[in-house]
């Protein structure tokens, strides 16, 4: 009975170590087991509660007769105790029958506590290996009958795996019960011994091997739960906790991916394949989308309710393989431009999200979205009949990405880099033409009388215009008839806020560089001097109450920087005395303030304000110079000829016959023409038109353009490309001038990174070639393809 | 030219006070283009437009906004133009002008 002092002595520490060792067994049994599922773990963990105390209170009442002593004295017991003869048979028989009463469902005769400690005392006389032994085969006994039930023939596959289940279910509670009562074997004997299986594991140990190991049962169970899965995932309402609870056992019987997963895996394969095939023939993209969506959400919850979780990444996986993966690019190119163009945000959100879960799936997306976007701007940018409404196409198009990319691609910054490379790569497939008319539209929205906008919309608009600029290669081009539509915003007083003006050059500088706007800069500035000009000169008319003064005419001068402005072609014209004599008493004035400069005066820019008498009343005429220089004839003489007022005013004939047609053929006639017709002859003769009306006062003439689409446009791209030849040179000579000798292709490759809008090779190389007549640089004299500098 | 314009003038000025007239002129806006009164557009030390600043304001300027402003012409009594700031580190070392080797003295500089 030492087993027994000894508990008796350290009756609280007892109870500690009972603890710990429930604490440590508990662990190793989670360990051993850690793939089996929450449920099993919390239905031992509350039988091992109970173990627990149920060993607490035998403990307890053991350590009664020590407790009631004060202090305890430790002696040897004088003799050993004596056990009755055939005490192990008795104890066994009397375990042995409370072990069939549990397989058997039935009444227990004896009390638990009583073969707690019958095995207790067992394990203490060395009787453990044969108490295990014994248990062993009973059990097994038990278990081997068990099978009998699974083997007939006919067998409805529902009855037979609910049969499986009771089976696996009543195993599991006669074998948490047999463990209880032999939990003291299963702390000495079992812990002691490495080699031996816990009575749980030998439980489950001997059910793997005679029932689930069973060929037929196996295949009959596996396929009866495939079975049940492929019937859920069409549809139809099955027993789920029956899966669950077999799903389990499998995994608690070490088995579910030997005997299940591998299967379950291939059938999963094999139907989503056949799906996705099927439906993608079937399915408009958006559906099939949100069906590959659902379907995914289906597997998750069937992982969640009861699957394995082992099985997560490989179902998962395998699902967005069959569904998504295979195609990639089918899905993009049937779907993905529909979306754009509608654009259907929620389903690119999808879209993107599916993608993003495979491999590639985002580089695929990324590819034809680019693409996408290439092809659809290609159409924006090159029909010529879609020049009116490019740049606000443009401008539509890229916002519709923008919100693509932040609301649907997360602002994947691949995607961003994607639209700019995509908008740099179509918006210079038309060499010239968008960068003409982003200046353009700069104008429009610069100028006076565009109402359509506060100063903050303008100034967000600028903003995204920038955006489009950025991309433009040919900034030069842009540069040039920036220019020229500032200059005429600036001329004419059109120009709507300078506060927008200098914002957007402050735009361009930031872009630029200050090398690139310093000429625009310089147009301001001479704005503004020519304002202090004029002023002085009042000032100095006034004070000298000189000759040109009393004549009731005022005159403003604009003196522009010549090589800041756009330049322009001088046009003749004879100005009455009057005129003529302001002009030169202003360049008098002018010249004497800037000494060294000389004056070239710009009759074509020129405009003025006549007051107009008819007999229906007075008006103001707005009109040009030439304008005002035809009609100041017609006060010293009625009925003109074309030829004399060509003789008068020495006017160009191309141009004053547009003059004449503005003032007799427009919208206000203030002239009349004989004979009557839009255009105008030489042997046509011209009146004043007393009769004239207008509801207006003030009236604006307007001078009837040349055709500024095709020739002004003509000239002014021609000046870029004059430009862009001095600048071609200019790089040559630097990098030779830095290199001395330098092969041919490094001399390209070098230009080509220092040049800024595009050129061919064709062009570089006639330039070097002219370079090269100009003595600038040299062929070297034995490598053909070597260039030397020459100093 | 004074004779004839002010005949001009005064007739304006009367045509002006009459109110038959069918025209009357009162405001005229006019644009002119100054430039350098140059012989030779390009400088022959820098090789750069007079008309733009030399290469050494260039350089500069790309630092602060207006830096051409003050790059002005200088005449030398040969008649002869160069950029003021080219022509007078050009005469530190060779008081002469570079194009016809003459004494170089300023005629006039441009304001």
């Amino acid at each position: 009975m030492s087993g027994v002092a000894k508990t008796a002595v350290s009756v609280e520490e007892g109870g500690n170590q009972c603890r710990k060792r429930s604490l440590h067994t508990n662990d190793q049994c989670n360990n051993k087991r850690s793939k089996s599922d929450e449920m099993s773990a919390n239905e031992k963990k509350s039988n091992f509660s109970m173990l627990t105390s149920n060993s607490n209170g035998t403990v307890m009442m053991m350590a009664k007769p020590g407790a009631s002593a004060k202090k305890l004295v430790i002696k040897n017991f004088k003799s050993k105790p004596n056990l009755p003869e055939n005490y192990q048979e008795t104890t066994w028989s009397k375990l042995r029958e409370a072990v069939i009463a549990i397989q058997t469902s039935k009444a227990i005769a004896y009390s638990l506590e009583e073969l707690y400690q019958a095995v207790e005392n067992m394990c203490s006389h060395k009787m453990a290996s044969q108490l295990y032994v014994n248990l062993t085969n009973l059990v097994e006994a038990h278990v081997k009958a068990n099978i009998e039930q699974f083997l007939s023939e006919s067998m409805d596959r529902q009855v037979f795996l609910k049969r499986m289940d009771d089976c696996w279910r009543a195993h599991c509670r006669q074998m948490i019960m047999i463990r209880s009562i032999f939990l003291y074997l299963d702390r000495t004997y079992v812990l002691q011994n490495p080699s031996i299986h816990s009575i749980w594991d030998m439980g489950l140990d001997l059910f793997r091997h005679h029932i689930a190991m069973n060929t037929l049962v196996q295949t009959r169970t596996v396929d009866g739960l495939l079975l049940l899965i492929e019937k859920e995932r069409g549809g139809d309402a099955v027993d789920i906790s029956l899966l669950k609870s077999l799903l389990r056992m499998l995994s608690d019987l070490q088995i579910y991916q030997d005997a299940f997963e591998q299967k379950f895996l291939l059938a999963t394969e094999r139907l989503y394949a056949a799906e996705g095939q099927r439906l993608m023939r079937e399915l408009p993209v958006p559906q099939y989308l949100a069906h590959v969506e659902k379907r995914l959400r289906e597997e998750n919850e069937r992982l969640l309710h009861y699957l394995d979780h082992s099985t997560k990444w490989q179902l998962i996986h395998t699902v967005e393989r069959q569904l998504l993966s295979e195609h990639l690019s089918g899905i993009l190119s049937k779907g993905l431009e529909a979306l754009m163009d509608g654009p259907r945000l929620s389903d690119l959100s999808t879209l993107y999200s599916l993608f993003s879960r495979v491999k590639d799936g985002l580089n695929e997306l990324c590819n034809h979205f680019n693409a996408y976007i290439k092809k659809k701007g290609r159409t924006i940018v090159i029909e010529p009949e879609r020049d009116k409404s490019m740049v606000a196409e443009l401008l539509d198009f890229k916002e519709q990405l923008d919100h693509v990319v932040s609301a649907c691609f997360q602002r994947n910054e691949r995607f961003t880099y994607s639209v700019r490379e995509a908008f740099e790569h179509f918006i210079n497939q038309r060499q010239n033409k968008p960068a003409e008319l982003i200046a353009k539209f700069v104008d429009v929205k610069l100028r006076a009388g565009n109402k359509e906008a506060t100063e903050e919309e303008l100034e967000r608009l600028l903003d995204k215009i920038m955006v489009l600029f950025r991309f433009i290669h040919g900034k030069d081009v842009f540069e040039a008839f920036y220019k020229k539509d500032l200059a005429k915003r600036l001329l004419v007083g059109k120009s709507a806020s300078v506060d927008a003006e200098k914002s957007m050059l402050s735009k361009l500088k930031q872009e630029c560089g200050g090398g690139f706007t310093c000429k625009l800069e310089g147009m301001f500035k001479d704005m503004e001097l020519s304002k202090d000009i004029n002023i002085t000169y009042k000032q100095h008319l006034a004070g000298s109450g000189s000759t040109g003064a009393g004549s009731g005419l005022e005159l403003s001068v604009h003196v522009l920087t010549s090589g800041f402005w756009p330049t322009y072609a001088v046009a003749e014209a004879r100005l009455p005395g009057a005129l003529a004599a302001h002009q030169d008493h202003f360049a008098k004035f002018y010249l004497a303030k800037h000494s060294g400069r000389k004056l070239q005066w710009q009759h074509t820019l020129g405009h003025c304000v006549l007051r107009a008498h008819f007999a229906q009343g007075n008006k103001e005429l707005q009109v040009s110079l030439f304008q005002a220089l035809v009609l100041l004839l017609f006060n010293d003489g009625d009925n003109l000829s074309f030829e004399e007022i060509k003789a008068n005013t020495n006017i160009e004939a191309g141009e004053l016959r547009r003059t004449l047609q503005s003032l007799a053929c427009g919208k206000a006639r203030v002239l009349g023409k004989w004979p009557r017709g839009r255009e105008v002859q030489d042997a046509d003769t011209f009146a004043f038109n007393n009769d004239f009306t207008n509801k207006l006062f003030r009236i604006k003439i307007n001078q009837i353009q040349m055709k500024e689409t095709s020739e002004e446009q003509k000239a002014t791209e021609e000046r870029v490309f004059q430009d862009r030849q001095y600048q071609i040179d200019a790089a040559i000579v630097r990098v030779m001038k830095m290199r001395k000798a330098l092969s041919h292709n490094l001399l390209i490759s070098e230009l080509y990174n220092q040049l800024k809008f595009p050129v061919k090779p064709a062009d570089l190389k006639k330039r070097i070639e002219s370079l090269m007549d100009r003595d600038y640089m040299e062929r070297d004299r034995d490598n053909p393809n070597q260039y030397n500098y020459v100093a | 030219m004074s004779g004839d314009d002010c005949d001009a003038l005064d007739r304006g000025d009367s045509d002006g006070q009459k109110s038959d007239k069918m025209f009357t002129l009162k405001k005229w806006n006019a644009v002119a283009m100054w430039s350098w009164d140059v012989e030779c557009d390009t400088c022959a030390i820098c090789r750069v437009q007079v008309m733009d600043a030399c290469l050494r304001c260039q350089g500069e300027s790309k630092k602060d906004s207006y830096g051409k402003q003050d790059c002005v012409v200088v005449w030398g009594e040969c008649n002869h133009s160069f950029h003021f700031c080219c022509m007078s580190l050009w005469v530190k070392q060779n008081n002469r002008c570079p194009l016809c080797q003459q004494e170089w003295s300023i005629q006039r500089m441009g304001k």
